[in-house]
């Protein structure tokens, strides 16, 4: 018997590691390790007022923090009944694209692309590919502007709040936001175009079941009601336990997911798998050249979905900004009750995140939140041992394995400090 | 002159203070050039565990494995800086440090399973277990202090962070003040570098850059009780990010208050 490990995998966001087990020609098991620290969140937050909770729950990961504060928001204006106002809706809506923009520009110009290119870092890619590396930090930087402006800092701002926003942005921040979104497509389009001239290896294929929020009005989106599965069908948000079903494993400090016994995906390729055909622009013909249904069976493909994603979102500002501007600032909406449940999800750059709550009286009694890459373990085991066990057939070496298992769990573009934090409803 | 040789490390956290620097996008290509980076796993793969002459490290230690590798850390570093404010104050998952009852919320998470990873720890700020040169404060950090404060350290001076509260800042930017209004907020007890952020955006402060140098919790407590808060609402609010360490001196208050009563 012999074990290989790849400890830490590095270029993703939190600590963890992949052991695979291996026996003569045969994978005994592949597991994808959580080291990351547990931080009980969700039972910290007990006991405290929607708005403290609001603070609280987007530390659980500063990729996702826009992410994280939107779903809580969703959740709790469900649970207490609160009616946000239209421009305060726009204004999410800009915030997740500009939250979309950055992550999903640091995952694949940053993160994946030096695994494809064979560099260890970005930073090492400058000599050679020192153009798309200045556009990967435009395009984040841009991001990051985009989150500033609507939250009220790059990380962790705390403007967007239960129902409404502190203060809105001004006529000229947002006509910024719209002419830098139009400058930066070819930066958008370019890196589409890297993303599709590359070869994915095939060892990873599994056929799988994709999962996305159904955005509202028949348009690509990334906040929903519902969940849409690649089977065809459709269910409540509310419903989110049933879809997830959470357990914990030996060698992790996040849970895993399963639905309907079997592993799933959760991300950009499942949000295009799920509602590609309701793009526009660019992004559409961009969508339409790309996709095969080879989508449905290898994870790498998540790395160009991503990089159509940042098409779109740069799309969707200019309308995005000109609605803000075209409208007054409305007063916060209260709530309108001081006890009920309710579910949020929304689709963080990674997947769809759930934020449930049940508050009593104007505290929070229980809280429970499910992470995309929580929900994504599963599934990537599934690929990291097909993709070992077709490389150990094809008599490739065992030290080969580490650099194509590292990039297909890469390409899910994991959280780990997120996945650490799921914690599963307990009632009282 | 060799560049120094600089590692970056993640625990317990959000990730969000590595973020922060890898937010330092045009400054990025600088900051490496500057610096011998042997090991941020958050941004490359070709990490080596050697001596450092800084060690610049992120998040609470919340693992038997997280407490060991800080330490290997520490015995490898000139210096250690703690950024932001998991590794500064412990963070929020530390804010019932005093409190107690570790072991029942570790339960209510993971229930009876046998996690085989690592043995569970309830969070710590990172001085808890080693020594720690410098803090750089922040939920997360601000890049234009961590970049003054790494060009400081690399220069061999010692960097200068804000000593006053959000107010100071909160004023210069001519905001009217939210306790006046009567809604509560951190400010007064939380350090300045964020540029009154919250303020600005008529939104109170929520304390997230942990206690400020020059910390009253007496006068802030009492004016909040005096405001109409609950004793239990005030520490609340205010442990939510630096809890362990406030929450230590809002014990000998609220201790004070019932001697005072009796």
């Amino acid at each position: 018997m012999k074990t290989l490990e790849v400890v830490p995998l590095a270029r993703v966001e939190g600590d963890g590691g992949i052991t695979v087990t291996l026996d003569g020609k045969k994978v005994k098991s592949v597991t994808l390790d959580v080291h990351e620290g547990p931080r009980l969140i969700e039972q910290l937050v007990k006991g405290m007022t929607p708005e403290d909770d609001i603070n609280v729950v987007p530390r659980i990961c500063a990729i996702c923090t826009l992410s994280h504060k939107y779903a809580a928001i969703r959740g709790l204006e469900k649970a207490l009944a609160i009616d946000p106002p239209e421009k305060a809706q726009l204004m999410r809506d800009l915030m997740m694209l500009g939250e979309n923009v950055e992550s999903n520009s640091l995952h694949t110009f940053l993160l994946a692309l030096p695994d494809f290119l064979g560099y260890p870092s970005a930073i090492a890619m400058l000599n050679d590919y020192g153009d798309d590396v200045k556009r990967a930090l435009r395009l984040k930087k841009f991001g990051n502007y985009v989150m500033e402006v609507t939250s009220g800092r790059i990380v962790h701002g705390e403007n967007p709040g239960l129902g409404g926003f502190g203060k809105y942005p001004s006529k000229k921040q947002l006509s910024d936001i719209s002419l830098r979104s139009k400058e930066l497509l070819p930066d958008a389009v370019r890196a589409v175009e890297l993303f599709s001239s590359i070869e994915y290896s095939e060892y990873s294929e599994v056929d799988t079941t994709f999962m996305s929020v159904n955005a509202p009005n028949e348009q690509f989106g990334l906040a929903g009601d519902s969940i849409l599965i690649s089977n065809g069908n459709e269910t409540s948000a509310d419903d989110y336990k049933k879809l997830t079903s959470e357990r914990v494993v030996p060698h992790s400090f996040a849970k895993r997911s399963k639905f309907n016994e079997r592993p799933f995906t959760v991300g950009a390729n499942a949000r295009m798998i799920n509602m590609g055909k309701r793009l526009d622009g660019q992004a559409a013909d961009l969508f339409k050249e790309n996709y095969s249904d080879r989508w449905l069976r290898n994870p790498l493909l998540n790395n160009l979905a991503q990089t159509i994603e940042i098409v779109w979102a740069l799309e969707h500002m200019p309308e995005t900004t000109e609605k803000i501007a075209a409208l007054d600032d409305p007063a916060r909406a209260e709530a309108t009750r001081t006890t009920g449940s309710g579910t949020g999800a929304v689709e963080a750059p990674r997947g769809i995140l759930y934020h449930h709550y049940e508050v009593k009286e104007g505290l929070i009694e229980v809280a429970d939140i499910i992470t995309p890459t929580a929900q994504n373990l599963d599934d990537i085991e599934v690929h990291l041992k097909a993709c070992a066990e077709r490389m150990l057939a094809e008599g490739k070496k065992d030290e080969e394995l580490l650099l194509p298992l590292e990039m297909i769990a890469r390409a899910y573009d994991p959280c780990i400090s997120c996945a650490t934090h799921l914690v599963n409803l307990k009632r009282v | 002159m060799s560049s120094p040789r600089v590692g970056i490390y993640g625990f317990t956290g959000c990730a969000g203070d590595q973020l922060m620097i890898l937010n330092c996008e045009d400054r990025l290509i600088d900051l490496f050039g500057a610096v011998d980076i042997l090991s941020f796993a958050m941004a490359k793969s070709d990490n080596k565990d050697e001596e450092l002459d800084v060690a610049f490290v992120e998040g609470s230690i919340s693992t038997e494995e997280q407490l060991e590798h800080l330490k290997n850390i520490r015995s490898r570093a000139k210096v250690l800086v703690a950024i932001g404010t998991c590794a500064c104050w412990g963070g929020p998952q530390a804010m019932k440090l005093e409190e107690g009852g570790f072991e029942k919320r570790y339960k209510g998470v993971y229930g009876d399973a046998k996690i085989a990873v690592s043995k569970a720890l309830e969070a710590q700020p990172v001085d808890a277990f080693v020594k720690v040169e410098l803090k750089i404060p922040g939920c997360p950090i601000d890049k234009t202090e961590f970049l003054s404060a790494v060009s400081k350290i690399v220069a061999g001076r010692h960097p200068y962070f804000y000593k006053f509260p959000v107010c100071t800042e909160c004023k210069w930017k001519e905001n009217l003040c939210i306790l006046l209004e009567g809604k509560f907020c951190a400010g007064p007890l939380t350090k300045a570098g964020c540029g009154a952020v919250c303020p600005s955006h008529n939104i109170p402060c929520v304390g997230c850059w942990g206690p400020t140098d020059d910390l009253n919790v007496g006068a802030e407590y009492k004016l909040l009780i005096e405001k109409g808060y609950s004793p239990e609402e005030v520490t609340r609010k205010i442990t939510k990010f630096s809890g362990a360490e406030v929450a230590k001196l809002m014990k000998g208050l609220e201790l004070k208050d019932m001697e005072a009563k009796k």
